[in-house]
């Protein structure tokens, strides 16, 4: 029984984070929006995580062909490769790697931000002086999150399928035009929009865990980096469970 | 605050162009689906489309021009296709066409094939059910696979049975282990090739006299060059000509005469036709004929009186005695 205590702090975890969502959508849905700070966190959580989201999906995208090619040569399918990168990209690479990069880069600041905010007590400050900081910080950097996380994973597939583009090229000639028909041929709309509704949910979780671990530090300066830490590991572990749920909803609303 | 402008801007195209390659992306893949372009549905009745289902594409010589909308199963033996077509088809496709289910490339999806029949019809219209062309589809080729199996399997059986049957043959395998067979075979080859020899020696032999007989050597060459031999023999033959001629002429003459007998005899006319009718006449001759063996019978007997008679017995004697005289030399 020495695994309970740590079974029930798990638990108790679970129950706060559900807390801190309910309270989440309450405080969003009132009145007096911060408007103008949430656009200054959507341009430093999006804009600022283009450069690194860029960089890795290029690489995904052309890695993947490379890593594919001698599989699907050896098949006799080499004319496949765009279509099976592209469906591997838009379906599931795409959206998975950009909302763990976007974890690793955004729920780890967040984390720190607002962890330092705690222990240095400018999270109390703000509420003697008037200012709602669960709106102020949380509502806005989890919406920020929430509204950016798909914009990025539509640039970080476009971007992917160019390095893919680029990795079929090393090898064979294939024009840009053919690629871009083979691609939107090998692809439906049950690929897509499905892959584009789960970045929501993504980028929601990364916002709302980010913004849990960091409101709720403890233990000084490094009770900051503790939640800056576990702030991004259970994104990604959200990430893949919530990836694990949407492939389910989707095979059930999308008979295909 | 202008560093906040600028951080705004950024953001806008940001997104923008993020929204913009949505939208792109989006617009490409239903366009692909021509989710957008005017539609018209016509039906296919098919017994078999082998794992057809709604949205596999639907191709006029190679050409994508729409997608299956809905396979419905009817009843055990009819599939109905619906199919949308693009409205330009409307101008190309006709009435007659036949729809068939193919594969795109070896392991790909199924299409449906609409087949143009070079024959005059009107356009196609909507709602139009248009008929299958009978495919030779995998299964039907395995089944008749299965059924050569089949055959293969009876043919092999029947080999192993006559493989056995030549093993089990004494026969065969004292034919393959008798050692003098080889020899017998080696002996025979060998009067075969000594008789060949003497045929060969024959041969020459015999285009020896053939040469002789060309040149008029011998009896036969005589015969064969003897002009006048030819001449005599043609002369022969001419008169054998002749000779039959008149045997012909007496043939003839001896039908008419045949001929006059006869119409005496059916007319009842002269001695032949008494002879040969008249039962009197007949008896009498019979009568005559007694007679005549009963006369000589006498005669007889009066001969032999005469040779015991005493003045005819010295010449009768005398002949005896000549008669062996004759015997005995």
């Amino acid at each position: 029984m020495n695994l309970f205590p740590k079974n029930r702090a798990f638990l108790a975890e679970i129950g706060n984070l559900a807390r801190f969502t309910a309270r989440f959508f309450r405080e969003a849905f009132r009145p007096r929006y911060e408007i103008s700070e949430l656009i200054r966190q959507c341009f430093i959580i999006g804009y600022k995580s283009l450069s690194l989201v860029g960089l890795t999906a290029f690489i995904m995208g052309l890695v993947l062909t490379m890593q594919l090619r001698p599989s699907m040569v050896h098949y006799g399918v080499e004319a496949k490769i765009p279509a099976m990168v592209c469906i591997a990209i838009i379906r599931e690479i795409g959206p998975v790697i950009t909302a763990l990069i976007f974890a690793g880069k955004i729920g780890s600041s967040i984390g720190a931000e607002l962890g330092s905010m705690r222990v240095t007590e400018q999270i109390d400050a703000m509420e003697v002086s008037g200012t709602n900081p669960f709106k102020y910080l949380v509502v806005t950097r989890t919406l920020a999150a929430t509204l950016m996380l798909p914009v990025l994973v539509v640039l970080a597939d476009a971007i992917s399928l160019y390095g893919s583009y680029l990795g079929v090229n090393i090898y064979s000639v294939l024009s840009l035009r053919l690629f871009i028909a083979q691609v939107i041929e090998n692809l439906a709309y049950y690929d897509a929009i499905p892959a584009f509704v789960k970045t929501f949910f993504f980028g929601f979780a990364v916002g709302i865990v980010g913004c849990f671990k960091g409101y709720y530090s403890t233990k000084g300066t490094e009770g900051v980096g503790r939640s800056a830490n576990s702030a991004v590991v259970m994104a990604s572990v959200v990430i893949f469970i919530l990836d694990l749920l949407a492939v389910q909803v989707t095979e059930l609303i999308w008979d295909y | 605050m202008a560093k906040r402008t600028i951080d705004n801007l950024k953001l806008g195209i940001f997104v923008l162009t993020a929204l913009a390659l949505l939208i792109l992306f989006l617009y490409m893949l239903g366009r692909n689906q021509s989710i957008f372009s005017k539609r018209f549905e016509i039906k296919a009745h098919f017994e078999n489309v082998g794992g057809l289902i709604a949205g596999n594409n639907v191709r006029v010589s190679g050409i994508v021009v729409g997608i299956v909308e809905e396979v419905a199963l009817v009843n055990d033996t009819l599939v109905v296709v619906t199919i949308a077509l693009d409205d330009e088809m409307r101008t190309v496709l006709r009435k007659n066409a036949l729809a068939s289910i193919g594969t795109d490339g070896l392991i790909g999806n199924r299409v449906v094939n609409l087949l143009p029949v070079r024959e005059p019809a009107p356009l196609i219209e909507p709602g139009d059910i248009i008929q299958a062309q009978k495919d030779v589809s995998t299964e039907e080729m395995l089944r008749t696979l299965d059924q050569t199996n089949k055959n293969v399997l009876v043919i092999s059986r029947g080999l192993i049975e006559t493989i056995g049957r030549i093993n089990k043959s004494s026969q065969l395998a004292a034919l393959l282990d008798d050692e003098s067979l080889s020899q017998n075979l080696g002996a025979a080859l060998a009067n075969l090739r000594r008789a060949t020899g003497q045929a060969d020696a024959t041969m020459q032999d015999l285009h020896a006299v053939v040469v002789g007989v060309r040149n008029g050597e011998g009896s036969v060459g005589a015969l064969l060059r003897d002009t006048s031999f030819a001449y005599e023999l043609n002369q022969t033959v001419r008169k054998l000509q002749t000779v039959e001629d008149q045997a012909d002429l007496l043939a003839q003459d001896m039908r008419t005469l045949v001929q006059g007998v006869e119409s005496d005899l059916r007319r009842g006319q002269g001695p032949v036709r008494l002879l040969l009718t008249d039962s009197l006449a007949a008896a009498r001759v019979q009568r005559t004929l007694g007679n005549l063996e009963e006369g000589t019978a006498r005669f007889s007997e009066d001969m032999e009186a005469l040779k015991h008679n005493f003045l005819f017995r010295r010449y009768f004697r005398k002949l005896e005695k000549q008669k062996k005289k004759a015997g005995g030399e």
